[in-house]
């Protein structure tokens, strides 16, 4: 079914229409919200309202984004609010990881360190995975629906500008700063045997 | 971009992941890792997070999403096939 008849049966009610798109999208719908609430409960509920206002919204739906996106932008919109409700919101700073790490030539003031663990060797890969995991979850909401988006739902770059209202350059720069980040906070959590 | 200052050559480390570079940029920017061991072992560590940091927890696998389902479906009934209140 083309997105545009697909979005008719959905304004009209239709549940198989409903079923279909539910079944397609739930997962990565839920997996975002769980990741950006905190549990997945909380995930759980904040879908489930974010879609009934998709449906009650669907009539001023102008298909100027994919519904996909537009789901997204939905979820992410009610999960903001909820960390908004629990004073959660946590912006990144602008400091950037490696702003001291370079001289003024753009040579390393300070190597990065030899790790020799688990995320240099992946010996303990269950170890590092669960690592990796807490300190995503530790980003700046900023940075991490786009790493989130990206890296784990893998939308693609028109889907996630879309759903965040951002250009596709500052999803660019967002995403390579999560990324900066995120190793950054590995490290230094390795580092400190955390 | 071998003899490129080391920031510039992590800065498009991103850049060079999503493929968002040519193909000479992408030759030389792997030209500058083969020759300096500490920009190698970033993009390596940036690589390992960024791979560990996508993969899907238990979470993040497939559940019973039943509950959700039929929440959004009863939400989204057309009116005319619900149930007739009486009075």
């Amino acid at each position: 079914m083309a997105e545009a008849e697909l979005i008719d049966a959905l304004r009209a009610g239709d549940q198989d229409a409903w079923r279909q798109t539910l079944q397609a999208n739930l997962p990565a719908l839920i997996g975002y919200a769980t990741r950006m609430t905190g549990d997945r409960a909380s995930g759980e509920e904040v879908v489930q309202e974010a879609l009934v206002t998709v449906y009650k919204g669907l009539s001023a739906f102008e298909g100027r984004c994919s519904l996909r996106s537009w789901m997204f932008k939905a979820v992410r919109s009610r999960a903001l609010d909820e960390l908004r409700r629990r004073g959660r919101v946590v912006l990144s700073p602008h400091g950037d990881p490696l702003e001291d790490a370079f001289d003024g030539r753009g040579r390393w003031r300070e190597e990065p360190p030899e790790l020799g663990s688990d995320l240099d060797s992946r010996i303990d890969a269950q170890r590092a995975l669960a690592q990796v995991r807490r300190q995503v979850d530790r980003l700046p909401h900023d940075l991490r629906e786009v790493f989130l988006l990206r890296e784990v739902q893998g939308l693609d770059s028109s889907e996630i500008c879309a759903a965040l209202e951002i250009t596709p350059q500052n999803l660019r720069t967002r995403l390579h700063r999560a990324r900066k980040q995120l190793r950054a906070q590995v490290v230094r959590a390795i580092q400190e045997g955390v | 971009m071998p003899f490129s200052p080391c920031r510039v050559v992590i800065e498009r480390i991103s850049a060079v992941i999503d493929g968002e570079v040519s193909a000479v940029d992408r030759l030389r920017f792997h030209a500058h890792l083969a020759l300096c061991p500490p920009c190698k072992r970033y993009y390596a560590q940036l690589v390992a997070v960024r791979a560990l940091g996508s993969e899907p927890s238990e979470e993040d696998l497939p559940q019973d999403f039943a509950a959700v389902m039929s929440f959004v479906l009863d939400a989204v009934e057309p009116p005319d096939s619900r149930p007739r209140q009486s009075g």
